[in-house]
C-alpha cells in the first residue's frame, strides 16, 4: 500500500505563467558539447 | 569538432526516440528522451519544441512556454516555436484560464498537504473540469480519492491520465493499487491466463462446446417445454405489446378521423343553426308585420275594411252606421296618399255636415215617435262631434224620457257647465229642474 502522506508530499507545485520569465533566466542550458569544450579548454591551459 | 558532431548525432537519436514515443502517447518516456537529447545538444530545436508540446499536452503551460521561448532565442528564424507562441498569444483568454488553473492546482496542493482534503478535492475537480489534460491535477485528485478509499473515482481520473500519457509511471502505479482494491486486478489476471493458455490446434482436433450434452428423451421434452414457454413469453412480452401498440395507433387514427368528421359536422351545424336563427328571426319579423297588416282591429287590413264600410254606408245613405264606423275606425296605418285624401274628405264631411244631419234626422225620428232610433242618431252625432251641446241636450232628454235620470242629468250638466253660451243651456237647466 502507498503511504498517503508521503505520496502527497512528493507533489510539487506547477510553474505559474507569471514565473516563466524567471524560469527562463534561471534555466541551465549547458549541454554536453559545452562541458567537453570546457574540459578541452582546461586541458589546453594546463 | 568530432565530439560536437558526435553529440549532435546522439541528440538526434534521442530526439527520434522521443518522437516515436510521443507518437504512441508515451509522453513521459518521450519527455525523458527529449531532455537527454537537449543535454547532448541544446540547439536541437525540434527536441525542445516537442518537449514544450508535451508539457502543454500535460497541462503544464508555463513549462511549455519556457521551452518555446528558449527555443526561439536559440533559433530565431524558421522555428516552429514561433507558431506555438503565436497560437497561445492569439487566445489571451485561454492563457489566462490556464494560468488560473495552475494557481488553483497549487492552492489545492497546499490544502491537500495541510490536511484540507475536502477543499482540495473541490478545487481539483474544478481544475480538471476546466482543463481535462492537466495530468498533475488528475494525479493528485486520484490520490485524494484513494485516500478516501473511493477507488472508482480514482480509477476514472487515472484512466483519463493514461489516455493522455499511457506510460505515466505514477498513474500506472496508482492504477495498480486501484485495481487491487476494486477486484479488477484478479479479473484481468484471469483474462490473461485464459488468453495465454491456448495451444495450437491440430488438424484432427474437434471443438466440443462446454455446454454440449447428449440429448435424452426427457431432456428433449424439457427443451420443447422451455422453448414453448420462451415462445409464449416472447409473444406476450415482444409481439403482443407491439401488436397492441399498432392496434392502438390504428384505433387512435380512426378516432382522430372521426373526431375531425365530428368537428366538421359540428361546424356545419353551427353555421346552419346560425342561418336558421337568422331566418327564424326574419320569419317572425315578417309574420309580425303580416299580422300587423292582416289581423286584429288595429291592422292595416282592418283600417281599409273600416274605410270600405264607411263608404258603403255613405253609398246606402246609412249615416248612423257610417258615423259609428268612422268614430270607431282608425286610419293611422294607411300610408297611401290617395286613400289618406279620401279619409280626410270623409272626416271633413263628418265634422262639417254629417253630425248635424244626424241630429236633424234624429229629431225627425223622435217627432215620429221612434225614440230608440232617434237615440242612435244622436249618439252617432256625438261620436263624430262630442262637443255638440244640441246633441247632448237631446240625448239627455231621451234619457229623461226613458226614466234614466242619472245619464240624463249628466248630459244636462255637461251642456250647462261646458257650453254656457249655448242656446241649449236654459233648456237644459229647466229640464234638469234648477
Amino acid at each position: 500500500m502507498i503511504d498517503f502522506e508521503e505520496e502527497i508530499e512528493r507533489f510539487k507545485p506547477s510553474l505559474d505563467v507569471e514565473q516563466v520569465e524567471d524560469a527562463i533566466v534561471k534555466s541551465d542550458l549547458t549541454d554536453m558539447t559545452d562541458i567537453m569544450m570546457e574540459l578541452i579548454k582546461e586541458r589546453g591551459e594546463k | 569538432m568530432d565530439y560536437a558532431r558526435r553529440n549532435q548525432q546522439i541528440a538526434n537519436s534521442f530526439y527520434n526516440l522521443g518522437l516515436e514515443k510521443s507518437r504512441i502517447r508515451d509522453l513521459s518516456g518521450a519527455a525523458q528522451c527529449l531532455k537527454k537529447s537537449l543535454h547532448f545538444n541544446k540547439y536541437q530545436t525540434d527536441a525542445r519544441n516537442l518537449l514544450g508540446l508535451i508539457y502543454y499536452e500535460n497541462g503544464e503551460v508555463a513549462d511549455a512556454l519556457v521551452q518555446w521561448v528558449i527555443s526561439l532565442n536559440l533559433q530565431p528564424e524558421d522555428n516552429l516555436a514561433d507558431h506555438y507562441l503565436d497560437e497561445i498569444q492569439r487566445k489571451p483568454g485561454q492563457l489566462e484560464r490556464e494560468s488560473q488553473n495552475v494557481k488553483t492546482f497549487n492552492q489545492a496542493l497546499w490544502h491537500a498537504q495541510n490536511g484540507s482534503d475536502d477543499l482540495a478535492i473541490l478545487q481539483l475537480a474544478r481544475v480538471v473540469e476546466s482543463n481535462p489534460h492537466f495530468v498533475k491535477a488528475h494525479l493528485l485528485l486520484a490520490l485524494l480519492y484513494m485516500g478516501r478509499e473511493d477507488y472508482n473515482k480514482a480509477g476514472r481520473s487515472l484512466y483519463k491520465i493514461l489516455q493522455i500519457d499511457k506510460s505515466n509511471q505514477k498513474a500506472l502505479y496508482y492504477m495498480s493499487i486501484v485495481k487491487q482494491n476494486t477486484g479488477r486486478a484478479d479479473a484481468e489476471k484471469r483474462k490473461m491466463v485464459k488468453a495465454f493458455s491456448h495451444r495450437k490446434m491440430e488438424d484432427d482436433d474437434v471443438i466440443i462446446p462446454n455446454t454440449y450434452k447428449e440429448s435424452t428423451g426427457l431432456s428433449t421434452i424439457l427443451h420443447i417445454i422451455i422453448g414453448l414457454i420462451l415462445g409464449i413469453a416472447a409473444f406476450y412480452f415482444l409481439i403482443l405489446p407491439a401488436r397492441t401498440k399498432a392496434l392502438n395507433n390504428e384505433r387512435n387514427q380512426e378516432v382522430i378521423a372521426y373526431s375531425q368528421k365530428l368537428n366538421n359536422a359540428n361546424q356545419q351545424y353551427d353555421i346552419l343553426k346560425t342561418d336558421y336563427d337568422r331566418l327564424d328571426a326574419q320569419a317572425k319579423e315578417v309574420q309580425a308585420r303580416l299580422d300587423e297588416l292582416t289581423t286584429g282591429n288595429t291592422s292595416i287590413m282592418a283600417q281599409y275594411q273600416g274605410l270600405i264600410w264607411i263608404l258603403q254606408n255613405y253609398r246606402t245613405g246609412d249615416l248612423v252606421a257610417a258615423a259609428k264606423a268612422f268614430a270607431d275606425a282608425s286610419f293611422d296605418l294607411i300610408e297611401d296618399e290617395n286613400i289618406k285624401a279620401i279619409v280626410e274628405s270623409i272626416r271633413q264631411d263628418m265634422t262639417a255636415n254629417i253630425y248635424q244631419n244626424l241630429v236633424d234626422r234624429g229629431l225627425t225620428l223622435w217627432n215620429a215617435g221612434n225614440k230608440t232610433e232617434a237615440m242612435d242618431y244622436f249618439q252617432a252625432s256625438l261620436t263624430i262631434k262630442p262637443d255638440n251641446p244640441e246633441a247632448l241636450f237631446y240625448v239627455g232628454r231621451l234619457y229623461q224620457d226613458a226614466g234614466d235620470m242619472d245619464n240624463a242629468n249628466t248630459m244636462f250638466d255637461k251642456v250647462v257647465n261646458e257650453f254656457p253660451d249655448s242656446p241649449y243651456v236654459e233648456r237644459a237647466r229647466n229640464a234638469r229642474g234648477y
